[in-house]
């Protein structure tokens, strides 16, 4: 499937996730775009890396700094922009199908999907976190130099 | 400052964390809401442990007064935090009373959410899209759409009657289960794996455990710990509910589709 159907796709069921989650209508579209391009990265990066969990983890860094920038803009926090932006990243279909492999007494195929889950969702984590912390980091320091300036 | 109203304002910061916890907020955000409106009013030490179950504050050198919150249902409300969070940085920079900060937080719990028919279509709209970015056809499409707007249909009406919520967990997906094998058998969906992973992508616990990890990287233990288990259970619900209608399928039918 070309790469702007999936832009599309993605982009429409994060809008779907929006009103799920109660976002409000004017952060609709800035949602929705950080969701897609993260969606849409991911599977770029995967068809040239070939590792789901390092293509995570650059999108996911991605969509914390896209959160980051639209919180700036729209004066909201970030995590009305990075929650539905992670939406299609995060491994769910992942997380059922091995406890389905557990029910169905099938260890061998639950510890692989159930130890690819883990791996993707910690590097969304980390890439997520990595950005917030950053831009924390820089908050403070902008702070302190401002605050040096005055006095 | 008298004890009233340093009681008032500790009320004020640990009704707001409830509002922002109880609608998805991440555990850092909410210790720092609370302790950023007591300082603003100088109550300066002032401590606040945050679980995803539970809310302390406490102000621990001058007079020890502190306060528990219990919370029991946590659903994702993104509007909500947004608005508390506004809240928090008007209440910090004014000098409102007690009584208004109380009834602006009481009118951002009570705010409005999407109508419930909004809400169910486009909880379809999730279904259908995800099956098509899984590689499903235009079918797939159809039938995913129906069977996600069923299915959490069926999981708000039972979220209305009982208090936990791995029930209307296991009764939506039994529900993904059947209607999907029904709708290949009829011809109307083409794939079933395609169909059921559109279809449980509204109940899934992907984010609810993402932000578990994120809440243990940052540091915040017990709450990543308890988010990243209430994830887990979750899923076993989704793969019990359907994995019991898959064996009765295949034992009493033979698995026919």
């Amino acid at each position: 499937m070309s790469l702007y159907l999936h832009f599309i796709y993605s982009f429409l069921a994060t809008i779907g996730f929006c009103i799920f989650f109660n976002v409000q209508k004017k952060d609709l579209l800035y949602a929705s775009l950080t969701g897609s391009i993260g969606w849409t990265l991911y599977i770029y990066m995967n068809n040239i890396t070939n590792s789901a969990s390092l293509s995570s983890f650059i999108a996911a860094t991605v969509i914390g700094l896209l959160g980051e920038m639209f919180a700036r803009v729209n004066r909201k926090p970030v995590t009305v922009f990075i929650i539905p932006g992670i939406v299609p990243l995060v491994p769910g279909y992942g997380m059922y199908l091995t406890m389905l492999d557990i029910i169905n007494n099938d260890f061998y195929s639950a510890a692989k999907t159930g130890s690819d889950t883990i791996f993707i969702a910690g590097s969304i984590a980390i890439g997520v976190v990595l950005v917030s912390s950053t831009a924390k980091m820089f908050k403070r320091r902008n702070k302190k130099n401002s605050s040096n300036a005055t006095h | 400052m008298t004890i009233t109203q340093k009681k008032g304002i500790l009320r004020i910061a640990l009704y707001a964390g409830e509002i922002m916890l109880k609608n998805g907020a991440e555990i850092y955000r909410v210790e720092d809401t609370i302790i950023r409106i007591c300082m603003s009013k100088s109550i300066n030490h002032v401590n606040a442990f945050v679980t995803p179950t539970g809310i302390f504050v406490s102000d621990d050198r001058m007079d020890g007064i502190s306060f528990i919150k219990r919370i029991k249902n946590r659903s994702l409300n993104l509007d909500k935090v947004s608005m508390v969070n506004n809240f928090s940085r008007d209440y910090v920079n004014s000098n409102m009373t007690v009584p208004q900060a109380l009834s602006a937080l009481k009118k951002i719990e009570n705010a409005d959410k999407y109508s419930f028919p909004v809400r169910i279509f486009f909880t379809g709209v999730i279904g259908g899209f995800f099956s098509l970015m899984f590689g499903g056809e235009f079918l797939d499409f159809i039938s995913a759409f129906i069977i996600s707007m069923v299915s959490i249909f069926i999981a708000d009406e039972i979220d209305k009657i009982s208090d936990t919520s791995f029930l209307s967990t296991i009764v939506a997906s039994s529900t993904i289960g059947l209607l999907g094998i029904l709708f290949t058998l009829f011809g109307i969906g083409k794939s079933l794996d395609m169909i059921i992973v559109g279809s449980i992508m509204p109940l899934v616990p992907g984010v609810s455990f993402t932000n578990g990890l994120r809440d243990f990287i940052s540091g915040d233990l017990i709450g990543g710990l308890a988010k990243i288990f209430e994830a887990i259970f979750i899923a076993i619900c989704i793969a019990v509910g359907i994995g019991i209608v898959f064996q009765l399928w295949v034992n009493w039918f033979g698995g026919a589709f």
